[in-house]
């Protein structure tokens, strides 16, 4: 359960300037919700996420998880960055070891576990590989795998395929459908992609351009399991993504 | 195939030994000048200083003093280089100070050195470790300063606090770079080192070479410009093999660049 209240952030470029990217936003989440945040860019939708995460800090309001409020970044909530992030030093295997280890579990534990998650991502026969050898969808797969590896029940993930190809990205869409309906954990998914929010959430959010505010709330009610190529052709699916699509248009227009 | 590519490999450098001693060879016997022996010459003086005791116990301290002065600057450098990435105030702290000692040739301060200290190894090794900082804090500092900022937040995410952050993540994250930093200051080392003896002349590589220099023996000042300059060859094949071995990781892009002292 994330809650959201009067949450604003603003930035200073230099001493006179300030820009504010979040404008008093409140948003509550519920546990094993997917939601999605929509926004033009610059709408300071990633910002939302890194204050969540605890490693932005609020200029105003909080963000209360579980009845805490974030004060930092904690193992409680688990971040997916479109930049992979992965540390470079160390093979697939030690990545998706290394927050198993940090938490203190004994290195035959992590690793049986490491090697479990890496093949659920289908990366099984990599595990030695390092992050240079790997394609872009390689690399998010393992910062997947990586992140669910300590187990948060809060995954943040910051416009994740946003750095691949479509075909990857699809890809990669359906196997986070397919492991998020087996353990149903909080996700906030930030994405400029409207097709790819719809297919995925249960709630989408749109956010204004900044400072970022809540322009609209749709519950995406879509029966799951969802297959891709089923809501290509559903009408309910088609009007989600053409109405969004229209609402961002006139949020795009705003200042263009 | 790789025995093809390696052996390729080995050709370039070995014709670019020939040229060199080919034109030195020719411009000495054109030119005919005194200081200026053929190349030949030189060469035959190399297996007399090459088997002398004297020479090597020289060439030995030299490099010992070399070995202490580098190590004790990297013992320095990578952390303030470090430090100063992640935080402002220390880079408010130091910058000042590099800023000032950066254009002054380290070696012009060796007779200041020596009226503190003498003469002896603790004004060469200091010499040696003022040499060596620069670059490599200079590296350092912007090894750590393009650690993207998201490794840093997936490892505190993870639980990781702030120290051990800076240690396990940003150190390796930058090792690349800082390899960079080493690789210069090596060399600038090996420069530092003799030019240290050439002002403080009672030992070491530098003083054979001025000694010579001084009683006009320029076969074997010639000599010894070909052994430092072996030296430096050999530092630096062997440091590029534990370079290749200890950041084979690291995306390539990861340029040298040798610097000047």
């Amino acid at each position: 359960m994330i809650v959201i209240e009067g949450l604003t952030k603003s930035f200073e470029p230099t001493r006179r300037q300030r820009h504010l990217a979040l404008g008093d936003l409140s948003l509550s989440i519920a546990e094993g919700e997917f939601v999605s945040i929509l926004g033009p860019s610059g709408c300071g939708k990633s910002t939302l996420l890194y204050v969540v995460g605890g490693f932005v800090p609020p200029s105003s309001g909080k963000v209360i998880v579980n009845g805490q409020v974030v004060t930092g970044p904690g193992p409680d909530r688990g971040p997916v960055f479109q930049e992979f992030a992965l540390f470079p030093w160390k093979t697939v295997l030690g990545n998706v070891m290394y927050g198993l280890r940090e938490q203190g579990v004994a290195k035959p534990l992590a690793e049986s576990k490491a090697r479990a998650l890496i093949s659920l991502v289908h990366l099984a026969g990599y595990e030695d590989f390092y992050p240079k050898q790997l394609s872009g969808g390689m690399k998010q797969r393992v910062a997947i795998a990586r992140t669910l590896a300590y187990g948060p029940k809060i995954l943040l993930m910051d416009e994740p395929f946003g750095a691949l190809d479509a075909h990857t990205r699809t890809g990669l869409q359906r196997e986070l459908l397919e492991i998020w309906e087996r353990d149903r954990k909080t996700v906030l998914f930030v994405t400029h992609s409207v097709e790819e929010a719809v297919f995925l959430s249960d709630r989408v959010v749109v956010l204004t351009r900044s400072p970022g505010r809540i322009k609209a709330m749709i519950d995406i009610d879509l029966p799951r399991p969802r297959r891709r190529a089923e809501l290509l052709v559903d009408r309910r699916y088609q009007t989600f993504v053409v109405d969004i699509e229209g609402l961002m248009d006139t949020l795009g227009q705003a200042r263009q | 195939m790789n025995l093809k590519v390696s052996a390729v490999a080995g050709v370039p450098p070995l014709l670019a030994c020939l040229g060199l001693l080919a034109i030195w060879e020719t411009a000495a016997r054109v030119l005919d000048i005194n200081g200026l022996p053929p190349a030949a010459d030189a060469l035959r003086e190399l297996p007399r200083i090459l088997s002398d005791r004297e020479s090597l116990l020289n060439i030995a301290a030299s490099l010992r003093r070399m070995g202490t002065g580098f190590v004790l600057a990297l013992l320095i450098s990578i952390p303030v280089g470090l430090a100063m990435a992640r935080s402002l105030r220390v880079a408010a702290v130091f910058n000042p100070l590099l800023m000032m000692i950066y254009p002054v040739p380290k070696a012009a301060l060796m007779p200041i050195i020596m009226l503190w200290l003498g003469i002896g190894d603790a004004s060469k090794t200091i010499v040696i470790v003022l040499g060596v900082s620069l670059p490599v804090i200079y590296h350092s500092f912007q090894g750590a300063r393009a650690v993207e900022e998201k490794l840093i937040w997936s490892a505190a995410a993870m639980g990781m606090r702030p120290a051990a952050r800076l240690l396990r993540i940003v150190l390796p994250a930058a090792l690349p770079q800082i390899f960079v930093g080493i690789r210069t200051g090596l060399v600038l080392a090996l420069i530092t080192m003799v030019t240290s003896e050439m002002i403080a002349r009672q030992a070491g590589v530098g003083s054979i070479l001025f000694n010579a220099l001084d009683m006009a023996q320029y076969a074997s000042v010639y000599a010894m410009i070909v052994i430092i300059g072996g030296l430096g060859f050999i530092l630096d094949l062997l440091f590029e093999g534990l370079r290749a071995k200890l950041v084979a990781w690291a995306e390539p892009g990861h340029d040298i660049a040798v610097g000047t002292a």
